[in-house]
């Protein structure tokens, strides 16, 4: 089943043989008390639809600072970042903001879910920033906490649950808008081996099934050797 | 747009809810400062209504005056006629017998009662909360019996309103064709209003007032001082006459012409602003201020409190306000979301706060109403006004304590915030 989680005004998707990210000689430096930081140095690559892709290297490599830009959270400092199509190193701040909204579904290592929220209404947040309307919200929350096992978790709140239920929430979450990519930052690194492997097994399934690219920063090679391909990062470089 | 504001109300409301405890944390200031803001604004409403009421109970409607001729009125037509040319619109005679009658019922006879002698018009110059039947007609001055207009307490001493008599050396029969409301307006304990009529001319004038003067007291050296003839006469209120608490516009304007109706002597015409409606509400209204500037001040420091818990919420909240820009929250959805947090929870502490004085008011109404009898149309209740001023402040205080925070929201780092 389908439901429709587009609001009008969106950013049209533009499916095509383009890839869905393509990463051009992407820089990014930050300036702490006068003296600068080059974090990543010309990274280029591109992610294709429906495509899985880890991301690996070590502490301090520019794995999340990469994982930020592509997630929209940060801008490159120099370089172009296309996004479906999309030029995002000239957006302004609200289309990125409806564009990482609409494009991109983010899992956490330590899940941010909203304290005190049910996690039907987590899963309802991204659908309440896109202005989808409460019947249509609550039916594709419920929907998507059923897809990943929780039918019986609906209304407890991230404390009564456990931490893989915590990261199956925050898939539901990540899935509840359709992204065309999932950025999933050390998916896997709260959890113990068995919600591990479960979480990995659902969370690209459920990519599988919805043709979403999934980018996965990643410390564990079991995750890393469960993607289509990896991408190294040392000292900020790409390989 | 529309989206952020919507989508910041719903986040608003979610969190709101979810905070249980910061919210009633910040409640409590902005209770107390908007409750005393409604009740100000009750007590200022309830004590305008009832000023008004009583005024135009006991001393006329905007703008009354009462004027008095210390001397013999020739010619009452004439001085009725100038009286109306003077700028009167309605007048009536207002005048208390010299001999008080008595009045009784079957058996019973009541002493003291305050008599009044006036006409119909007195209906349309004074408030009139009728009890039971009807105030004067022009078809009862042609009654041949006098027709008099009681009070509730005089009524209930009579009891049978029907073989009502009064008099003075002889008993006469008279008919009684209203009672007036009790309540806290009335000023005589036993009161009665008569119809100056051909029935009752003895009655309120004494045989001698064929001549036209009233009460008169023929010959010896105080004989003048015994002869007054009072009016109240109610004007336009934007005639200028009316601005002149003194009367002195009015005065000149009748002293005119006194000729007509035997005074020279213009000295000896008075009149007066008889209603004090405005005075009483001026009044009222400075004080309202004042107590307005107390309560603003509590508000202020509820505002303060507000700001204060959203502030350092704003600071504990990095990591749930970078969720939701990670999540595809813009800057505006986040700045609507935080400031309306605000709102909502002031709005819920002027919620609590006009329950609180709804049921102060209903209270206080209950008591009170042990004491004295307010009229119907001064009912004690929280005014329209009181609402509007209740809400609209809760609003106002919530949006300015949540622009600080939200801005501070927007500042902070959404990468940091993940982090933490």
């Amino acid at each position: 089943m389908s439901v429709d989680t587009a609001a009008p005004g969106a950013i049209t998707p533009r499916p095509g043989s383009a890839p869905l990210l393509n990463v051009e000689g992407v820089t990014r430096h930050f300036t702490v008390s006068g003296t600068r930081i080059d974090v990543l140095h010309d990274c280029t690559f591109q992610v294709e639809r429906g495509e899985v892709v880890a991301i690996v290297g070590q502490s301090g490599s520019g794995k999340s600072t990469l994982l930020n830009l592509l997630g929209l959270l940060d801008r490159p400092s120099g370089g172009t970042y296309t996004f479906d199509g999309v030029d995002t190193t000239r957006l302004g701040e609200g289309p990125r903001s409806r564009l990482r909204g609409e494009g991109v579904g983010f899992v956490f290592q330590q899940f941010h879910l909203l304290e005190r929220r049910t996690a039907l209404a987590n899963v309802g947040v991204p659908m309440v920033l896109g202005g989808v309307p409460l019947l249509r919200r609550r039916a594709r929350a419920r929907e998507l906490l059923e897809a990943v096992g929780l039918e019986h978790r609906l209304h407890s709140q991230p404390h009564q649950l456990s931490g893989g239920e915590q990261q199956r929430v925050a898939l539901a979450r990540a899935l509840s808008r359709e992204p065309a990519l999932i950025l999933a930052d050390e998916p896997t690194g709260a959890l113990d081996a068995a919600s591990s492997t479960m979480i990995m097994e659902q969370l690209l399934e459920q990519a599988r099934i919805r043709d979403a690219a999934v980018v996965v920063v990643t410390h564990d090679p079991r995750v890393a050797a469960r993607t289509d391909r990896v991408v190294e990062l040392v000292e900020g470089r790409t390989r | 747009m529309l989206r952020s504001l919507t989508a910041g109300i719903v986040l608003a409301f979610a969190g709101s809810r979810a905070n249980v405890a910061r919210t009633i944390l910040s409640c409590a200031g902005i209770v107390v400062g908007v409750g005393a803001l409604v009740m100000v604004v009750t007590a200022s409403d309830l004590g305008q209504r009832f000023a008004t009421a009583y005024s135009e109970a006991n001393a006329g409607r905007p703008a009354t005056l009462q004027v008095t001729v210390f001397g013999q009125v020739t010619d009452r037509a004439a001085f009725e006629e100038d009286l109306l040319r003077a700028g009167g619109q309605d007048i009536s005679v207002y005048h208390t017998p010299s001999e008080t009658p008595m009045v009784r019922s079957g058996g019973s006879v009541v002493p003291e009662v305050q008599f009044l002698g006036v006409d119909t018009a007195l209906g349309d110059i004074r408030r009139m909360n009728m009890a039971e039947g009807r105030w004067f007609t022009e078809a009862d001055a042609e009654s041949l019996a006098p027709v008099m207009v009681v009070n509730q307490p005089l009524a209930d001493t009579l009891g049978d309103l029907t073989r009502v008599q009064v008099g003075t050396d002889q008993w006469m029969d008279v008919r009684v064709v209203g009672v007036l409301e009790s309540s806290a307006l009335d000023l005589g304990w036993y009161s009665a209003y008569l119809l100056r009529s051909p029935a009752s001319d003895d009655l309120l004038f004494g045989s001698s007032s064929g001549t036209g003067g009233e009460g008169e007291e023929e010959g010896g050296p105080f004989a003048m001082m015994g002869t007054q003839t009072t009016y109240q006469v109610r004007i336009d209120p934007r005639d200028p006459a009316a601005q002149d608490p003194w009367g002195e516009v009015f005065t000149e304007r009748l002293a005119s012409a006194s000729w007509r109706w035997g005074i020279e002597d213009t000295e000896s015409i008075s009149s007066h602003r008889a209603d004090y409606a405005e005075e009483v509400e001026e009044i009222i209204t400075y004080m309202s201020w004042g107590l307005t500037g107390i309560a603003v001040i509590t508000l202020t420091t509820g505002l303060l409190g507000v700001l204060n818990v959203g502030l350092v919420t704003v600071r504990e909240r990095r990591r749930e306000l970078a969720t939701y820009r990670a999540l595809g929250a813009s800057r505006s959805t986040l700045f609507v979301a935080v400031v309306m947090e605000s709102v909502v929870v002031s709005l819920v502490a002027g919620i609590i706060a006009l329950a609180g004085c709804w049921a102060a008011v209903t209270a206080g109404g209950a008591v009170l109403e042990r004491f004295v009898s307010l009229p119907d149309d001064v009912p004690l209740n929280i005014p329209a006004s009181g609402v509007l001023v209740g809400l609209g402040s809760a609003a106002l205080v919530g949006l300015l304590a949540g622009i600080i925070p939200a801005m501070r929201a927007l500042r902070a780092s959404v990468v940091a915030g993940l982090r933490e």
